[in-house]
């Protein structure tokens, strides 16, 4: 069964999140995706951790990171420094329905590769450009983090613990946040292609994508000139509602770092509040009258987190999980790496899918999450794992383009495409033993390799 | 064949059918109506409880002046409905006949419960697209699972990575989840419809909070299947260059640049520190050595500045500096500003006020504020009446009868 978006060819020009994480998720539903990179400027991802956590060999074909974002994508280097390959480039637009690429808008006007340019090649074109604060515009050509743009956005401003700084999440947050946007806008843009003919330029603003998911405050802002505190986890309207310590034997027994188990608890009613009382023991906080509705619940929000932490510490958090669910309480373990990959619900529903890597990196089938919706007619592709460096060159510049073979071997003599970076330099990470001192890992397994494939057999 | 009438809606002629409430639902079906799709909003006859949700124009507790419904609901017209009712269902379907898509976000048993599943529909309109979004999926142990966002975050592995190494795990402020769903919804409903457009057939779209949050998270899973460990929340302590840190007025986030790229005697310069010139500091692995010293070397210097004049002047460097910038700072911000991304709408409870705009533009099919958000049951005149064909009188009746 062919993906719903079987025919669309999609040009890449992308790094890191934003752009690739969007176009693997076309690419998933059946658009072909044609993933542009440069030999002479390694993407970072493509060495970053590399699996094992060993950089000998071809690292660049072994990063996490670059195999998380590129799944199902063919893979072609490109050096657009010389004409011959910006050449190539206008090739490939003007066989291809979308045109993506998330560097600055000062880049792409260097190349010439703005709307107005692949219009000339091909009319239809839907050009979608993902950048940091948007495509024109005073702060236009500043580059950005995915920090940057959650702090220009007023997301975090708003998140941190009562009374602290502002924080972030550990990951690049609004390269996802935008990225999902921009699927849609893809998506909408096919649309209307799709009735009208007509192509067009999408201008992504990340800090704009996030800034439309916060209507809480903004719209407060605007409405009433207020801006409110940060909560750490309490709501606006709910309490209980918070991260409530859990029990660690797990993990003291087999010398991991432990008490760093947690569950979260959020009650909007009154039933829901007996029955926690009730699942936990707590005759007499189920007479209380501080707690008796859920306005008082509310004003004595302090006092609840309080009582509840030393409660729920002696429970296994899963165990509490189904306890509280069992009667209908809203509550979830917070799982770490390891429990979100062996998730039974996620299993169950085939969250994760099994992709094969070619035999020249060493690395086995493994896991990788798949997307958050399920189509029941037109499901996604198999997953097929991302391109080692060049490896679609002959496939599309031949078989697309028709270029010769002794075109191929010119280009490779000039330097336009090739299988490796220019300069390899891989990005030394320290041992595992000392990132789990440092306190970037929590812990560590030795044989995690057994565990992934006893869970993920793949074919 | 007639030619197709050239508009600037990208999804003009798609219509939605929204049974969907609170945020996650509402922000798909937003989505499509903000980009030109005719979005019927189904309310049971107390309306959607966003309605009641906080914050409300000078804190007014009416079901008018929900700011955050008023947000969600832009573009959508609005009739009440008692599915609980034969008659209410009996018009639904008739409503169901005439759409592209249904999109709901009831819990996974409710719409069987109504003798509204799939199935049922898809008998009455074989090319219908329904989308489902629901905090766990449609199937599966946890499909029946109770959530809040918080429960999203814990269970879709975005909590347990973020907040302060040792402390409790920190989500998110307010309804991120909600809204990643909801946007992940809207680009599915329009793969099935596009597929719809293309062969007329209908499909069923199952989407999952949990999913939706657990498939952004870089490479939090991959750190375990690639080298077996666990990542956790970060010490906050070390000299880490991309770390948010406080300024005399607010935060910001003295990112000079990303890995090897980074010129650090240039970066010394910049910040007139000379104190960090030299080998203690100049190398990444120099950095890690002396993290803590560095780290109180730059929070004592950003302490002391200005955060926009730090961030306009790294930017002239092209240092990638990001600033913290709080809600009126956001509403005040030059680049939102040129781009207007806010936007006058007005609304007959509301009146005129700013709401975010496009969260992003396209150049033929701009994003429009085309109608504010309606009120409780506006539409049922409209609809119901006219569209549907019920007289004044049947329609009377069915106030009576609580139907609409």
């Amino acid at each position: 069964m062919p993906g719903p978006l079987e025919g669309v060819r999609i040009i890449e020009m992308g790094q890191l999140i934003a752009i690739p994480f969007s176009m693997k998720m076309l690419a998933d539903m059946g658009a072909q995706v044609i993933r542009l990179e440069s030999t002479g400027r390694l993407e970072s991802y493509r060495s970053d951790s590399v699996y094992q956590n060993d950089v000998s060999g071809e690292f660049w074909n072994k990063g996490a990171n670059f195999y998380e974002q590129n799944r199902n994508k063919l893979g072609v280097t490109l050096d657009l420094s010389k004409p011959e390959g910006l050449a190539i480039l206008k090739e490939l637009v003007s066989v291809a329905d979308v045109f993506s690429e998330n560097f600055t808008p000062r880049v792409i006007k260097n190349f010439g590769l703005e709307y107005e340019d692949l219009k000339k090649i091909k009319p239809d074109i839907i050009m979608v450009s993902s950048t940091g604060y948007g495509f024109y515009g005073p702060w236009a050509n500043f580059g950005a983090t995915g920090p940057a743009t959650e702090g220009a956005a007023g997301l975090a401003y708003q998140t941190g613990y009562l009374g602290g700084p502002p924080l972030m999440a550990e990951i690049p947050y609004t390269d996802y946040t935008s990225g999902e946007h921009t699927v849609f806008a893809v998506m909408a843009a096919l649309m209307h292609r799709l009735r009208t003919g007509q192509g067009q330029f999408v201008d992504i603003s990340q800090t704009q994508a996030t800034s439309a998911t916060i209507p809480e405050i903004l719209m407060d802002y605007s409405a009433n000139g207020r801006t409110g505190p940060r909560r750490g986890n309490q709501d606006t309207a709910m309490a209980p509602h918070g991260c409530y310590p859990c029990k660690d034997a797990e993990r003291q027994d087999n010398g991991g770092g432990g008490d760093d188990r947690w569950i979260t608890i959020a009650v909007s009613t009154d039933r829901q509040w007996q029955s926690l009382c009730w699942v936990l023991g707590q005759d007499e906080w189920a007479t209380d009258t501080r707690f008796e509705d859920s306005m008082s619940r509310w004003q004595h929000r302090d006092e609840l987190d309080a009582l509840l932490g030393p409660v729920t510490r002696d429970w296994d958090a899963h165990e509490l999980m189904h306890a509280l669910q069992r009667e209908r309480v809203a509550a979830g373990a917070v799982l770490d790496s390891k429990d979100l990959l062996f998730d039974p619900h996620l299993i169950e529903r085939d969250f994760y899918e099994v992709v094969s890597h070619h035999e020249s990196t060493g690395i086995p089938p493994l896991p990788y999450a798949g997307r958050p919706w399920k189509l029941s007619k037109t499901p996604a592709v198999k997953g097929k794992a991302a391109p080692l460096m060049g490896q679609h060159n002959a496939l599309v510049l031949s078989e697309l383009l028709g270029k010769s073979a002794e075109d191929m071997a010119a280009l490779e003599e000039a330097g336009i495409i090739g299988y490796g970076p220019t300069t390899p330099r891989p990005v030394r990470r320290p041992p595992m033993e000392e990132q789990v001192r440092q306190g970037r890992m929590q812990r560590f397994e030795t044989d995690f390799q057994e565990q992934v494939r006893k869970a993920f057999p793949g074919d | 064949m007639t030619e197709p009438a050239q508009t600037n809606r990208a999804l003009d002629g798609l219509k939605v059918l929204d049974l969907t409430h609170h945020i996650a639902g509402p922000y798909c079906t937003k989505l499509l109506a903000d980009f030109g799709a005719e979005v019927i909003k189904v309310e049971r006859p107390g309306g959607d409880p966003a309605r009641r949700m906080a914050p409300f124009l000078n804190d007014e507790v009416d079901p008018e002046k929900s700011l955050v419904f008023a947000y969600l609901n832009t573009n959508k017209q609005s009739v009440t409905l008692n599915l609980k009712s034969e008659k209410g269902v009996q018009v639904l379907k008739s409503l169901v006949a005439e759409s592209d898509v249904l999109v709901e976000n009831f819990s996974p048993s409710v719409m069987p419960s109504l003798g509204l599943d799939f199935q049922t529909l898809q008998g009455i309109n074989p090319s219908l697209v329904m989308t489902s979004i629901s905090n766990f999926g449609q199937t599966g142990p946890y499909r029946d699972y109770k959530a809040a966002d918080i429960v999203e975050y814990a269970m879709g592995g975005l909590m347990y990575i973020s907040g302060a190494y040792d402390r409790e795990p920190l989500k998110h402020a307010f309804n991120q989840a909600q809204f990643k769903a909801g946007t992940d919804g809207a680009s599915a409903t329009l793969m099935a419809a596009y597929h719809q457009r293309l062969t007329g057939e209908g499909q069923r779209v199952d989407i999952s909070i949990q999913e939706a949050v657990a498939t952004g998270l870089r490479d939090v899973v991959n750190n375990f299947t690639y080298t077996g460990a666990v990542r956790r929340r970060q010490p906050n302590h070390s000299g880490d260059l991309s770390r948010l840190r406080a300024s005399s007025d607010g935060h910001l986030i003295p990112n000079p640049g990303i890995g090897a790229g980074l010129n650090w005697d240039v970066m010394v310069e910049f910040l007139d520190l000379p104190e960090l010139a030299g080998e203690k500091f100049n190398t990444p692995s120099a950095r890690l050595v002396h993290a803590e010293e560095l780290g109180r070397i730059l929070d004592d210097y950003f302490v002391k500045q200005d955060k926009y004049e730090r961030f306009y002047a790294a930017h002239q460097k092209r240092f990638i500096f990001g600033v913290v910038q709080s809600p009126e700072e956001v509403m005040a911000d030059p680049q939102f500003a040129a781009r207007n991304f806010f936007v006058d709408i007005n609304h007959p409870a509301l009146g005129t006020l700013k709401y975010p705009g496009a969260p992003f533009e396209m150049s033929e099919t701009p994003w429009q504020a085309r109608s504010s958000a309606p009120a409780m049951g506006q539409h049922n005149q409209e609809i119901i009446g006219h569209r549907l064909g019920h007289t004044s009188e049947q329609l009377a009746q069915m106030r009576a009868n609580q139907i609409i």
